[in-house]
């Protein structure tokens, strides 16, 4: 079991120093998670740290690729709200 | 983000006047201790930064909360432009890079960490690049910005150095109204929402302004000003900031565009109008020091008074640098004698032009300048305008403007748009600009845009030379018909 960092991440290295697992790790293009170390926290915390301090939503995925922050979880923003005003700057 | 200050209105009648020494109106509130602090400061003071600069390191990319005003891609949304990404420096590539700039730049008096996220999210960082630079290179100050969630843990290590001032952005007091602003924070190994969030972050921000103030730290506080959200509340947070020993208060318009992809952004908020800033300013005048002269620097930018010479310091550049910075410190202190020097001088020597006529309407105008106080740039040359209003009561700094503000492949900018075209935009509202020199075809552009153009006071004091154009222009009546206003 483990948790995956995806290119949506913008590199703000606040997971990393969090993980007590030791499994995150910069690297280019952007950081990622070593799977074999990886708990998901289990035994350290109630929740998984890297995706409690993560601001991007669907920057980290679980085993099964489910985002652990799904879009409109972290800004606030409904994702059909979102789309709007992306296909209205587009249109521009 | 790059925001445009609320200006100080007078206290009392004739204090927003030149008369009355540039910056005095905002610091006779203060104690002799914090205004000796402020009074040479290239942050606070008016004169000063016309002679000092202060420079940016982004050493902090993590953030312990969400603003609705911030996109997390880019720079932390408190202190710099939207949608401005700095190039993330180490701790030792931030020391070597201050050091090469206060070497070659000897104005270069303060060194600010303020991104791209919270500095003190990233304490490991920030700490270590303020430890090394007390250390080697004590002749410079050091500050920085926090959302305040780590402050009440920093403040002893904060203590420890140079720090002469820490700014915290606060925008609220009362958790219903935090709720509206922050949608998370990361506490205690839990992302928490709502309320509770807020009102942590409202605590702690509250117990850090007061464990600084008992240390004898500066401590400013930044509020964004968002319509609807908190304008009704700034005034009760002035309040309660001032009475716990906050020495000034800067209120930013809240500056939200959809393609910034931020909440504010997305969901329509709007910023205030210039006239609603304007009114907040009124309710908190008297209960507290509002800042006019801090220009937001760009979270990375390096140079004087709006100009940035970060191109001559970038990575590779300092890298093949030598930098003797005993020797340079030997520098600096002649530099920064011979300046306090030439300041007192000219603040001793101020000659005062006094309004002529009475009962003429106020006027904007543009100073094309460099520092030192006097006009002293080509028209052509200017990257920043500094806007001052003149009044029977006397002259007072009301902003600065950029040329090139948010023109990135803006669509306000409108394609093809000569440089030229972008100046003169940047004057909206000023009825006359005065420069060292200028050409004839922006002379022209000028006064079809009903800006008078004026070089006849190169060198000159700005503040006597601005009230000189402006009873010149009372003399020919221009200034009698009653004009709607232009707020800057
Ligand atoms: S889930 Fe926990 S153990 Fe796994 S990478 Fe994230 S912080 Fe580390
Ligand atoms: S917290 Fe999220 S965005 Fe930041 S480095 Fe980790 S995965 Fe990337
Ligand atoms: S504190 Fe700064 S970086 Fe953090 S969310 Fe707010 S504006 Fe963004």
């Amino acid at each position: 079991m483990s948790l995956k960092i995806i290119e949506s991440c913008v590199n703000c290295f606040a997971c990393e120093p969090l993980c007590p697992s030791k499994a995150i790790y910069e690297a280019k293009p952007h950081f990622l998670i070593d799977a074999k170390k990886c708990t998901e926290c289990v035994g350290d915390f109630d929740v998984p740290q890297c995706a409690s301090i993560c601001p991007i939503e669907g920057a980290i995925l679980d085993a099964l690729n489910v985002p652990l922050n799904p879009a409109g979880s972290l800004t606030g923003i409904p994702p059909e709200k979102m789309a709007e005003a992306m296909a209205e700057l587009q249109a521009h | 983000m790059e925001l445009p200050v609320l200006n100080e209105k007078p206290t009392q009648g004739g204090c927003a006047a030149s008369s009355c020494g540039s910056s005095d109106d905002q610091l006779n509130h203060l104690s002799d201790e914090i205004r000796a602090k402020v009074q040479n400061h290239p942050c606070y003071s008016e004169d000063a930064h016309h002679y000092f600069a202060r420079m940016h390191v982004a050493v902090a990319p993590a953030c312990n909360i969400q603003c609705h005003y911030c996109n997390r891609k880019y720079d932390c949304a408190n202190e710099s432009r939207p949608g401005v990404v700095s190039e993330l420096l180490t701790p030792n590539q931030a020391v070597k890079k201050t050091m090469a700039v206060a070497a070659n730049i000897p104005q270069m008096t303060v060194l600010g960490i303020a991104g791209p996220g919270d500095p003190l999210a990233n304490p490991e960082r920030t700490f270590e690049t303020f430890r090394r630079l007390s250390e080697e290179a004590p002749d410079i100050k050091l500050c920085v910005s926090t959302n305040g969630l780590a402050l009440p843990d920093a403040v002893e290590e904060l203590s420890k150095h140079n720090i002469d001032h820490v700014t915290i952005t606060i925008n609220c007091v009362d958790p219903k109204i935090g709720a509206k602003i922050y949608p998370w924070i990361f506490w205690k190994n839990k992302r928490i929402k709502g309320e509770k969030a807020a009102k942590i972050l409202i605590e702690q921000q509250q117990k850090g302004l007061e464990m600084l103030v008992a240390k004898g730290i500066l401590v400013k506080v930044n509020s964004v000003m968002i319509p609807g959200v908190n304008d009704k509340h700034l005034a009760e947070v002035s309040k309660i900031v001032k009475a716990k020993g906050a020495f000034l208060h800067n209120v930013m318009p809240l500056i939200a565009e959809a393609e910034h992809g931020t909440f504010y952004g997305v969901m329509g908020q709007r910023g205030p109008t210039a006239l609603e800033l304007q009114e907040l300013q009124d309710d908190c005048s008297g209960d507290m020091n509002m800042m006019r002269h801090c220009r937001q620097c760009r979270a990375d930018a390096v140079g004087m008074l709006g100009e940035d010479r970060g191109d001559e310091f970038t990575l590779d550049k300092i890298e093949d640098m030598e930098i003797d910075y005993q020797a340079a410190m030997e520098k600096r202190k002649v530099i920064h004698q011979a300046i306090e020097v030439e300041m007192n001088s000219k603040r001793a020597a101020k000659v005062e032009v006094k309004a002529e006529k009475l009962g003429t309407r106020p006027a904007l105008m543009a100073v094309a300048t460099s520092g030192q106080g006097v006009i002293n740039v080509h028209f052509g040359h200017a990257k920043e305008f500094l806007i001052y209003e003149a009044s029977p009561e006397g002259v007072r700094f009301i902003s600065h403007r950029k040329v090139d503000q948010y023109c990135e492949g803006d669509t306000s900018c409108g394609d093809g748009e000569s440089v030229l075209q972008r100046t003169i935009r940047t004057l909206e509202g000023c009825e006359a600009v005065l420069c060292s020199k200028i050409g004839y075809e922006p002379w022209e552009m000028l006064e079809t845009a009903g800006i008078m153009p004026n070089g006849e006071h190169a060198m000159e004091e700005i503040e006597a030379a601005v009230m000189l154009v402006y009873n010149e222009m009372a003399k020919s009546g221009k200034l009698d018909e009653v004009k709607q206003r232009a707020t800057a």
